[in-house]
């Protein structure tokens, strides 16, 4: 006889119950003695706080651990913001400030914020650099190759800042293109003929601000609305270019070691974006 | 085997439930590990009668304790219940001063055996297999038979036969393979014997044909 031979046979002992009756009787019995030692039946509340309890009991203690781990973590990450924006790039806790503004960026979930953060964010490195290196005491011949670093990360954040510009115009300008054009029908010219004194009533926004304005002809007032419409719009799309251009200007003065104004050229540009 | 997330969470909520006095708990728990408990106590000590009455108490001292706050150590209701059995046999071995108080093959004290859609012949089979192990178990050495016990007929796992007995894993493997081989010898020591007998009674019953 082998084993498992041996563990099927002990298997059926499985199947040996007690009598049916006395397992009934006993139940009532044992029922009767409990709720003579005051056995209960328990309320709504406290069934719902034991499940709630419950819950948390039977989580073991490294999901606790790790819980707390994300938690300080997220904590950390979010709220020594501050802080942590003093950290120059020199300093040790500069990679805790990347690795908060990393977080920051990774739970911003709308791709417009996350670029103006990411704009901000490589602006301020950028002019963080500026700053380092207009300080006589670090920018000179013993720190060569930390200098030559921050340099390339100066030229890394200058880029950062070009794309996201750019991917922010693109934006813009898909915007304004998708924007309605104002039809000439949609302006209703009241009376115009009669006494030379017409009513304009207009959907248009840009063109109820004119309609405030007597003219006697309403066809020169149509035709102005559309060039403020076309004006509004080429403004929206100029400023990022603007932007562009500055962040140029702020790379030409940082190559030719002039930090303190490409700083200044550097917040001048991040003004515009915000 | 370990205990799936909602097997621990609807043990904690029993025992919580249990430590209100929650009386609808105390009847989910007697229904759901009364026929294992009363299994595990019969086959532990021979006797219908005392087995029911064993499995009774067991079942008021479980509650006192859980009133009581003590053996709060048991992870699982289920080795909680198991662990005041193995008590409860140890208490009334020591009044009784006896082992095995009566065989587990005892005609008058037959129990149920459940049988769902068998033949006769699987039925019979299977009848004589459960008598030959019933009968071989009680000449097993205590630990062995208990150890056999809580794993192939209670179906505990390794871990929980571990913390009832209050031994490591390592041991409760090496136990259960001695505990197997011996009954198995004891199985095979029975054929052998009834198959000499066999052959004797019809060694005799061709001798008397021949002398006819």
């Amino acid at each position: 006889m082998t084993n498992s031979n041996l563990i099927a046979k002990l298997n059926n002992l499985k199947k040996v119950n007690p009598d049916q009756k006395w397992l009934e009787s006993n139940r009532e019995l044992l029922l009767s003695q409990v709720s003579n030692s005051g056995a209960e039946s328990l309320s709504i509340w406290k069934v719902m706080i034991i499940n709630v309890s419950s819950v948390f009991k039977s989580a073991a203690q490294p999901a606790y651990a790790l819980g707390v781990f994300i938690f300080l973590l997220l904590a950390g990450s979010l709220f020594s913001g501050p802080l942590l924006a003093k950290t120059k790039p020199n300093d040790s806790l500069y990679i805790a400030r990347i690795i908060s503004e990393k977080v920051k960026l990774n739970t911003t979930f709308s791709s417009a914020a996350r670029n103006k953060m990411e704009v901000k964010f490589a602006s301020e490195h950028a002019q963080d650099i500026s700053v380092i290196l207009s300080d006589p005491a670090f920018n000179n011949e013993a720190n060569q190759d930390r200098v030559a670093r921050l340099n390339n990360s100066f030229n890394e954040e200058v880029k950062t800042v070009k794309e996201r510009i750019g991917r922010l115009s693109a934006k813009g300008a898909a915007v304004s293109n998708n924007t309605p054009a104002p039809k000439n029908d949609e302006v209703i010219i009241a009376d115009s003929a009669k006494d030379g004194q017409g009513i304009q009533l207009s959907v248009q926004p840009l063109v109820s601000a004119t309609a405030t304005l007597a003219t006697p002809a309403g066809f020169n007032l149509n035709a102005t609305s559309v060039d403020l419409a076309a004006t509004s719009t080429e403004t929206e799309k100029v400023e990022p270019t603007k932007a562009d251009k500055i962040i140029d200007e702020a790379q030409a003065l940082f190559d030719s070691k002039d930090y303190v104004k490409a700083s200044d050229k550097l917040n001048e540009a991040y003004e515009i974006i915000k | 085997m370990s205990i799936n997330p909602i097997q621990k969470f609807k043990d904690k909520q029993v025992l919580s439930k249990l430590k209100s006095r929650d009386k609808e708990a105390f009847i989910k728990v007697y229904d759901d590990n009364v026929k294992d408990i009363h299994r595990f106590v019969y086959f532990k000590i021979g006797g219908r009668e005392e087995a029911n009455d064993l499995t009774s108490m067991i079942f008021l001292k479980a509650w006192n304790h859980i009133q009581n706050k003590t053996l709060e150590d048991a992870k699982t209701l289920r080795a909680l219940l198991y662990k005041i059995a193995r008590n409860a046999i140890i208490d009334y071995y020591r009044e009784t001063g006896n082992k095995v108080t009566a065989s587990l093959d005892d005609e008058d004290n037959r129990l149920e055996i459940a049988d769902e859609g068998e033949n006769p012949q699987e039925r019979l089979d299977r009848t004589a297999d459960l008598e030959l192990i019933k009968s071989k178990l009680p000449l097993l050495k205590e630990e062995y038979r208990e150890i056999i016990i809580m794993k192939f007929i209670s179906d505990l796992s390794l871990k929980e036969i571990a913390e009832i007995s209050g031994k490591n894993k390592g041991n409760i493997r090496v136990l259960l393979h001695r505990s197997l081989n011996a009954l198995r010898e004891l199985v095979e020591q029975d054929v052998k014997q009834n198959t000499e007998q066999n052959a004797k009674q019809a060694e005799q019953a061709g001798n008397q044909d021949a002398k006819l």
